[in-house]
């Protein structure tokens, strides 16, 4: 076998090193565009599946997307970035709001959206996603299994306070929490069902005074509507 | 004129999978389901085939003391262009595999014949020697995912194969086939095949 110098070594090894770190960054910024593409397709798809469209085609999420989906920024009370807010059309001309769950599970990010009905209350479906969860465990939380539990709890309490939804370690009858508001765990699963419960205890936090204003403003809306009404009436 | 037979030895009697027992892992994460199984044996082959013909072009200028990580830099690099490949044109595979193809790196399949086979032979031999070793992998993959897919799911390249009226005359699915044990019990039941119908690989006792 030949032997190399010291110097040769390390000539070679920076030499291979700074092709290779080449190769990848122009084959990355070549093929962003079109990841960027396919993350916001996904995105589009969560949202509507979230609000409860069923039987997605890829290529008609763009135009449905379009047509259904008002996407607002709203203020926050407390600090200065703005929320990502959507407010989805129904074909029954009933309309959801939709918002975007962020959080950390065991290995890695996880996200969601949570579609939410128009008494900014009851939660009519939610998606999640994860990026590295234990397959079979953790990663169980994208499957209906789990996330078709969270349809029908409610966000508030009856006194409108923000109960959040808790996510029960051993099943949510065997525990004292209202089942209102709470959904079962998944066994074998428990940090990152924790960080769900987390995600949506923040996340959904920072819409209650968001949704305090809508009310405000649609009741509101509601007594001018019952003025212009009567108006009408008389 | 290269003879082809003297690479097809992975497709049978030198299976990396079912004789080699090497890359077991993935094999029982991915194949819940056909696609993904034969997604992740193009994958592999890619990866095999292409790290064996740059590091033959290279064995002449490796130095031997750092060749591990020569291949190492070489393997990871392709990994990440099939990963990125993947994430591009199709995303939902590249969901559904995850963690996999990036762990493909550490598959013993690629590392083994980059040190077996690439660093003593010409290009040509190595392309093919690791294209097919991942070949051989995938077909097993392929196998497994196409009875877990059928008997777990009751579908076959997501296409539903079992009639409705099956499921009204009271057939369940197999939900224990979508769970990993059930690889490994499968890829036993492979190997026993294997190895009755291939006496030469039994081991004397």
């Amino acid at each position: 076998m030949k032997k190399f110098s010291n110097r040769y070594i390390i000539l070679y090894i920076t030499v291979l090193v700074a092709v290779v770190a080449l190769l990848l960054s122009v084959v990355s910024i070549g093929l962003q565009p079109r990841q960027e593409q396919n993350r916001n397709l996904e995105k589009m798809t969560q949202i509507l599946q979230a609000s409860g469209f069923k039987n997605l085609d890829r290529e008609q999420v763009p135009a449905l997307f379009a047509q259904v989906v008002e996407e607002m920024n709203v203020a926050q009370e407390s600090s200065s970035e703005l929320l990502p807010l959507y407010l989805v059309q129904h074909p029954d001309s009933t309309f959801t709001y939709v918002i975007s769950l962020e959080g950390n599970g065991l290995w890695g990010p996880i996200w969601g959206y949570m579609a939410i009905a128009e008494d900014l209350n009851t939660v009519t479906g939610v998606v999640f996603d994860h990026k590295s969860e234990t397959p079979g465990l953790g990663a169980e939380i994208t499957e209906a299994g789990f996330s078709s539990q969270f349809s029908g709890k409610m966000l508030f309490d009856e006194a409108g306070n923000f109960t959040s939804i808790k996510v029960v370690k051993g099943g949510v009858l065997n525990s004292k929490i209202d089942p209102k508001h709470a959904v079962d765990a998944i066994s074998g699963g428990t940090i990152t069902c924790q960080s769900v419960e987390e995600m949506i205890q923040e996340c959904a936090g920072k819409y209650v005074a968001v949704f305090k204003k809508l009310r405000e403003e649609e009741r509101r809306q509601a007594v001018k509507d019952r003025k212009t009404y009567y108006k009408v009436d008389n | 004129m290269i003879q082809i037979r003297k690479y097809l030895g992975p497709l049978s009697k030198n299976n990396p999978v079912i004789v080699q027992v090497l890359g077991v892992c993935s094999a029982l994460a991915v194949t819940t389901q056909l696609k993904s199984s034969v997604v992740m044996g193009i994958s592999v082959a890619v990866v095999a085939a292409f790290s064996n013909l740059i590091i033959s072009l290279l064995r002449n200028t490796i130095p031997s003391r750092i060749r591990i990580i020569v291949q190492l830099i070489i393997v990871a690099a392709l990994v990440i262009l099939v990963d990125q490949f993947l994430q591009a044109f199709f995303y939902d595979m590249s969901k559904m595999l995850s963690v996999f193809v990036g762990l493909i790196v550490t598959n013993c399949i690629i590392m083994g014949r980059l040190e077996a086979f690439a660093l003593q032979n010409k290009p040509l031999p190595s392309l093919l020697d690791g294209l097919f070793n991942g070949i051989g992998y995938g077909l097993v993959l392929a196998t497994v995912g196409l009875f877990r897919e059928l008997l777990g799911k009751g579908t076959m390249w997501n296409c539903q194969v079992i009639p409705d009226s099956f499921y009204e005359m009271g057939y369940l699915n197999n939900v224990l086939m979508t769970l990993p044990p059930m690889a490994l019990i499968l890829i036993g039941v492979m190997i026993w095949i294997h190895r009755s119908r291939n006496k030469e690989l039994i081991e004397e006792e």
